[in-house]
């Protein structure tokens, strides 16, 4: 116990990192999710086929895999990317791609006839995907949203095998430090259960709010 | 003078012919009633007038805009947005924005179409609420609404575009009967007050009294037009006299 209290600073950084690497992905994540949903809803045929590609692949491939591609693979590509910098760019990817599923999905669950309306009256498509049909699918994409996002604070530990020093790997340091193990996993193991818990509390206070709405 | 012309119009889904040469006009101050079986094309037609389905030949003319459907997508799709900025339809599912109130419904045209500055549209949304009876309803969202506050509120929304004509698409069908009432006197006082009116309904007394003529369509084809009078007293063609049969059966 006293070798946590002592090296709780050290671990607290690499529960701030966990943090950091979840929101930055999570926001990057986001707006390629935005994108790439509304170029398989609403793309040319090119488009379309491109964005279903990338779905596909990213979903069909480990997210370690994709990390590792990242930090090393492109180093033989002349792309030398930090640990931390390949961290955002390699999850932001991976995540998009799910997001990208939760908002297409979203999107089509909003009645047709809600477009036509919007249609008759006269606004343009982009009008109505806005006002309309954007606030009726954020209400329906929050829920699976919240999860993919629990999801990736727990798979940013994935992003140790490429020396970033978030939370499960300043633990494998101070085991490394110490020789003793199971303290250490053992309090990282809490401490992103604790950042778990915050979250979805977080998020059933969102949900609960916007299920009063309307 | 004619709000609505329409040129041959046609209209075919695949190999399915849905709407066949049709000739229709509506002038100015008309209440021109669809009748019809389901499956005749007049919900089709309606929907091709303001462009929510396509026409595949002849065309049309709504307040001036003449749409061809020669012409290319890119400039039909142009000449379709400003005839609906001159249109008000009403849709059968009512369709409102379930995410606004009653008055965020009504104004949302006037903000993101006409770019009105909010405490103008507002003026304009609370004084249209009144008229079809709603004032008290303004900051209530649809889910609270009955199906007939709903379609009325439905109407006001058409209406804050100040549109030419009004095209109504069976604005009754989904209510449950006690509610019809009063969504068709909304209707009647409109049709008082002058409107241009095209109007998708089974409701026969509606058309009998309100109409200023009846258009009766069966397999895509306009199989008789005329006055209410007319149409419901000495219908001329058998397809219209089996019609009016099988509605006066039960």
């Amino acid at each position: 116990m006293d070798l946590i209290f002592e090296n709780l600073t050290f671990l607290l950084k690499g529960a701030y990192y966990t943090l950091l690497i979840t929101v930055v992905s999570m926001f990057f994540g986001f707006i390629i999710g935005v994108i790439v949903a509304l170029a398989r809803l609403k793309g040319n045929r090119l488009i379309r086929g491109l964005a279903r590609i990338y779905v596909s692949i990213i979903r069909g491939t480990p997210a370690l895999v994709q990390i590792i591609i990242v930090y090393y693979g492109l180093v033989d590509y002349g792309i030398t990317l930090g640990p931390l910098t390949a961290a955002y760019v390699a999850l932001s990817i991976n995540i998009g791609a799910y997001l990208s599923e939760t908002f297409r999905g979203a999107i089509q669950s909003i009645p047709k006839g809600q477009t036509e309306a919007a249609y008759a009256t006269g606004m343009t498509p982009w009008q109505t995907m806005r006002r309309i049909i954007f606030p009726q699918a954020a209400r329906v994409a929050i829920p699976p949203m919240g999860n993919t996002f629990i999801g990736m604070l727990k798979e940013t530990s994935l992003v140790s095998v490429i020396t970033v020093t978030e939370l499960l790997r300043s633990a494998q340091l101070l085991v490394a430090q110490y020789y003793v193990y199971m303290p250490f996993y053992l309090s990282i193991a809490v401490m992103y259960w604790i950042m778990s818990t915050v979250f979805s509390s977080i998020l059933n206070y969102v949900e609960k709010r916007l299920s009063k709405a309307y | 003078m004619a709000i609505i012309k329409t040129f041959e119009l046609s209209k075919h889904f695949n190999n399915l012919e849905v709407l066949k040469h049709i000739d229709i006009q509506v002038d100015q101050n008309e209440i021109v009633v669809l009748l019809g079986p389901s499956g005749s094309g007049k919900s089709t037609f309606l929907r091709c007038l303001n462009g929510l389905e396509d026409i595949t030949g002849g065309s049309f003319e709504v307040n001036g805009i003449h749409v061809d459907a020669k012409l290319p997508a890119r400039q039909r799709k142009a000449l379709i947005r400003e005839i609906r900025q001159h249109t008000g339809m009403v849709f059968q599912q009512f369709n409102l924005y379930p995410h606004k109130t009653a008055l965020g419904n009504v104004i949302e045209g006037l903000l993101t179409v006409k770019k009105m500055r909010k405490d103008e549209a507002v003026h304009i949304g609370e004084r249209l609420l009144d008229r079809v009876g709603l004032s008290d309803k303004k900051d209530t969202y649809p889910s609270r609404l009955s199906g007939g506050q709903q379609q009325r509120v439905a109407i006001a929304r058409a209406l804050a575009m100040d549109p030419a004509i009004m095209l109504f698409d069976e604005p009754t069908s989904a209510l449950d009967p006690e509610l019809v009432g009063e969504v068709l006197s909304v209707m009647r006082e409109l049709a008082q007050d002058g409107m241009t009116m095209l109007v998708v309904t089974h409701e026969m007394k509606f058309a009998r009294e309100v109409a200023s003529k009846v258009v009766f369509m069966a397999d895509g084809v306009v199989v008789e037009e005329g006055s209410p009078q007319a149409f419901f007293d000495h219908p001329q063609t058998e397809r219209a006299k089996k019609f009016l049969r099988q509605i006066t059966e039960h």
